[in-house]
């Protein structure tokens, strides 16, 4: 459009001011900020991850970041994307949508990335003179020590056993945890300086008060390793096992010999471990359960799978009596009305009359739960029931020594062991360092413009899917694992679920909302009519002047990180 | 997350400006004077742009504004149009930011003519469908049975369709847009100042007090007029070549009704038949995109 030989423009010469001069924002009643509300996966999280953090980390291709992110508050996310409950993903913004993202499958990507490229857990930065124990080589012990060795401490990990692992190497199986992918993830831990003395049960008073002078704290996480029974079953019988003994004997390889009709009676995952075990050794497989299939206590996809694999559920029944016969055993069983208790593990039956039925089999196996073994430190701590009792601060009853995991609480997760084990080591760490407790507050968030701490503003409530603007979100279904046949699971203890590929892993890793975190894609510098948002250099800020409250910024911000708040200026 | 916008910030338009709380159409004169640039005129009559670009003695735009009477927009501009031609200055854009009273109705004389004689200017209409500055009343623009301050039982006449009657004129180019969709704004009016004689470019303004919203859904209003088809984003050159920029309607017109108080008195059978009148619209439209098989 431009013209030969004219002149250029120039600006006009103004008579008139601009209209800066008007402070628009005294009209308003209320005023957006930047709180980065808190994700629901991440409240959810047993381990308190900052998921939104890592998928973002994912997102961008910074598989290591992310990595870097996982393990800073959780030394497994090779072993917790593949058998961890993921309460995340039932508390996803996204399920709301069209479906929760598949966060663990996601871990388990960044994990196994992890494990293949050789990555080392980052060092301590400081080394302490202080020396503390570790009672216990399971989920709750290796993750306390590796939290307390990455605060610089001198740890010991005292063992029963042979192997380290606990509950992770002798109860779950190898199709649902590959031994290859456990052995590295601890390895990785024991690398970092961790003295290790295997077979070496700390099980009396005296073994204790022998350790007590040498350590500046103890953590005792020897988990609960007492099957319990059923009162009806005589487990002297050949044809009863307990299902811990099964599972144990199952992973070496060494199936029990109980016959070819295997009756399972449990709802929980080591039922379904036990069940789907003896189902890969060629057994033909009943599941009794109290529960009704909705309130079974195991993961939904263990159930399904169980199913595919021929495993038979008689669900909401009660074992009543058992009649050996010349070839083998007839249950008699009654359906029951099962209603759960308030607290985890409680619940109450009725049986509904005229229910009976009956079924043969060769032999029972009970997968109905552990206690912490009756016999450990009996006279030294007090106790909570089966359950050795602990403070909110995680400590017993006696100065300096602290339990955690299954040991002490219900909460019969590997993830929750694993973040009591996390909670431990800070509250230890507290407990040396008083004064230096403040640096094991949450870390500030590089995708935050402050940091949140309980000092800061911070908004206690979760992002809900009302917070999230959907039309920057387009519909993209979850991308599911691949799975091996049922007919392909049976017969060997292969890993049954297979790792996303780049591929997968990035197409689900673009459909988390990054709810609560700012992304700054700029929307609420962009919509605002009154130009009254300022870029800084991470983040952005309201200018007071000219704000006008009319909420715009926070209706367009795609991950709900902004939210308006009254204005009392 | 592609849905976010790249949009760089020149700092033409002040903060300041009268516009009430959350108006979308403040959004979209950011978007249009920071797009223009500053070697711009712009002509406003009496509207909401006029209150907002500017009481004397300040002015909220960096371009020199020239306030005009309500029927004269077009013919003020094309004077203006005419006056920096002879004094050598082709390559300076007249703009005019007029609203629907002053183009659908009592601009529309001069438009019309300014359009005929293909004056060289760029205009663009803020379609908030009705008199929203002086408190409501219905315009041409009004779609039927929308209720205003005149028309407090909804408004018993169609929606004028100026795109379709500017396109009878063989204007080189004229387009619809919204606030919802500020990356395809920004692209028409670079594609219009490409572009040589009269242009027009009408943007929807969900008017938060006329059409009775909340302060912060303007973005979203715009967005669901597009999506359920009663606002469609589109283009048309020389009168001719129709370009229909989103390509199905995914929502039913209620989605967009139920949430403004001006159409809170509909029954869901009224509701049947704007959604009857806007399935043939459609239809329509696509027979001339040539997209109707």
């Amino acid at each position: 459009m431009s013209v030969p030989g004219k002149t250029p423009f120039e600006s006009p010469i103004w008579t008139t001011g601009k209209t800066d001069v008007y402070r628009t924002g005294t009209w308003r009643s209320a005023v957006p900020d930047y709180v980065n509300p808190p994700s629901p996966c991440h409240s959810a999280c047993p381990v308190d991850g900052d998921i939104a953090l890592w998928i973002r980390q994912a997102q961008e291709g910074d598989i290591h970041g992310a990595w870097l992110t996982l393990v800073d508050n959780n030394p497994f996310p090779a072993i917790a994307g593949r058998v961890c409950h993921h309460p995340c993903e039932t508390a996803c913004n996204r399920g709301g949508y069209d479906g929760a993202v598949a966060i663990c499958a996601l871990e388990r990507f960044v994990g196994d990335r992890a494990i293949e490229a050789g990555w080392s857990l980052p060092a301590p930065s400081v080394e302490r003179d202080q020396a503390i124990a570790v009672i216990g080589g399971g989920p709750s012990g290796l993750s306390a020590a590796y939290h307390l060795r990455r605060r610089g401490y001198a740890v010991t990990l005292y063992e029963a056993g042979l192997e380290l692992g606990g509950l992770m190497r002798h109860g779950i199986p190898p199709y649902r945890l590959s031994r290859e992918v456990l052995d590295s993830e601890i390895r990785r831990i024991i690398d970092l300086g961790i003295r290790v003395e295997t077979g070496r049960p700390i099980r009396t008073p005296a073994e204790l008060e022998a350790l007590s002078g040498g350590f500046a704290a103890i953590y005792l996480a020897m988990g609960a390793d007492a099957p319990k029974r059923l009162p009806s079953l005589d487990y002297g019988k050949p044809w009863v096992m307990e299902g811990a003994e099964y599972l144990v004997r199952a992973n070496r390889n060494d199936p029990p010999p109980l016959g070819r009709r295997i009756v399972v009676i449990g709802g929980g995952s080591a039922a379904m471990d036990v069940a789907r075990s003896a189902r890969r050794f060629g057994r033909e497989v009943i599941i009794l359960s109290l529960e009704p299939e909705a309130l079974l206590p195991c993961q939904r996809e263990e159930l399904i799978e169980a199913r595919e694999e021929g495993i038979a559920l008689h669900t909401g029944s009660m074992l009543q009596d058992v009649r050996e016969k010349c070839d083998g055993v007839s249950l008699h069983c009654v359906r029951v009305d099962f209603q759960p208790g308030v607290r985890r593990g409680e619940f109450k039956i009725n049986p509904i009359p005229d229910s009976g039925f009956t079924i043969e089999a060769d032999a029972i196996v009970t997968a109905i739960g552990q206690d912490p073994a009756r016999d450990l430190l009996e006279e030294l701590l007090d106790r909570d029931g089966a359950f050795i009792r602990i403070d909110n601060r995680m400590r017993t009853s006696r100065n300096g020594v602290f339990a955690g995991g299954d040991l002490a609480s219900m909460d019969r997760f590997v993830t929750h062991a694993i973040g009591m084990g996390k909670r431990a080591a800070a509250e230890i760490h507290a407990f040396l360092h008083p004064d230096a407790a403040t640096e094991d507050r949450k870390r500030v968030n590089r995708y935050r413009s402050v940091p949140r701490t309980p000092d800061t503003r911070d908004l206690r409530t979760d992002v809900s899917l009302n917070a999230i603007n959907l039309y920057y979100h387009d519909p993209a279904t979850r991308t599911p694992q691949t799975e091996t046949t049922p007919e392909n699971r049976l017969g060997n203890f292969n890993e049954t679920r297979a790792t996303f590929t780049f591929g997968q892993a990035g197409a689900e890793a673009a459909r988390c909302f990054s709810c609560g975190s700012c992304i700054f894609c700029d929307n609420c510098f962009n919509y605002c009519p009154d130009m009254a948002i300022l870029k800084l250099e991470q983040g952005y800020a309201v200018k007071p002047d000219y704000c006008k409250g009319c909420g715009l910024c926070v209706r367009e911000c795609p991950t709900g990180a902004i939210a308006m708040f009254e204005d009392r200026q | 997350m592609a849905k976010t916008i790249e949009f760089h910030d020149e700092g033409l338009f002040h903060s300041g400006h009268a516009a009430c709380p959350g108006c979308v159409e403040a959004l979209a004169i950011r978007v249009i004077a920071n797009r223009i640039g500053r070697n711009a005129v712009a002509v406003v009559p009496p509207s909401c742009s006029a209150v907002i670009v500017g009481p004397h003695p300040n002015s909220a735009l960096d371009i020199p504004v020239y306030h005009t009477s309500l029927e004269s927009s077009a013919a003020s501009a094309s004077g203006i149009r005419r006056a920096l031609n002879a004094s050598d200055r082709r390559d300076t854009e007249v703009i005019v930011l007029a609203g629907d009273g002053g183009t659908y109705d009592i601009g529309f004389q001069a438009l019309s003519s300014a359009v005929e004689r293909n004056e060289d200017i760029l205009y663009f209409c803020f379609d908030n469908e009705g008199y929203m500055n002086t408190g409501g009343q219905k315009s041409s623009s009004t779609p039927w049975l929308a209720a205003t301050g005149s028309t407090p039982r909804g408004k018993p006449s169609k929606k004028k369709n100026l795109v379709e009657i500017l396109a009878a004129h063989g204007i080189p180019y004229v387009a619809t847009a919204t606030p919802g969709h500020l990356d395809d704004l920004g692209r028409k009016i670079d594609k219009a100042m490409t572009i040589d004689g009269m242009r027009m470019i009408i943007i929807l303004i969900p008017c938060l007090d006329g059409w009775g919203l909340a302060d912060d859904v303007g973005v979203t209003m715009a967005r669901l007029a597009v999506e359920c088809g009663i606002f469609p984003l589109y283009e048309v050159e020389q009168g001719r070549t129709y370009t229909l920029n989103r390509q199905s309607k995914t929502l039913p017109v209620g989605e967009y009704l139920k949430k403004q108080k001006r159409y809170r008195h509909l029954n869901e059978a009224q509701i049947g038949l704007i959604q009857a009148e806007v399935d043939e619209d459609w239809m329509r439209l696509l027979e001339k995109t040539g997209s109707r098989r």
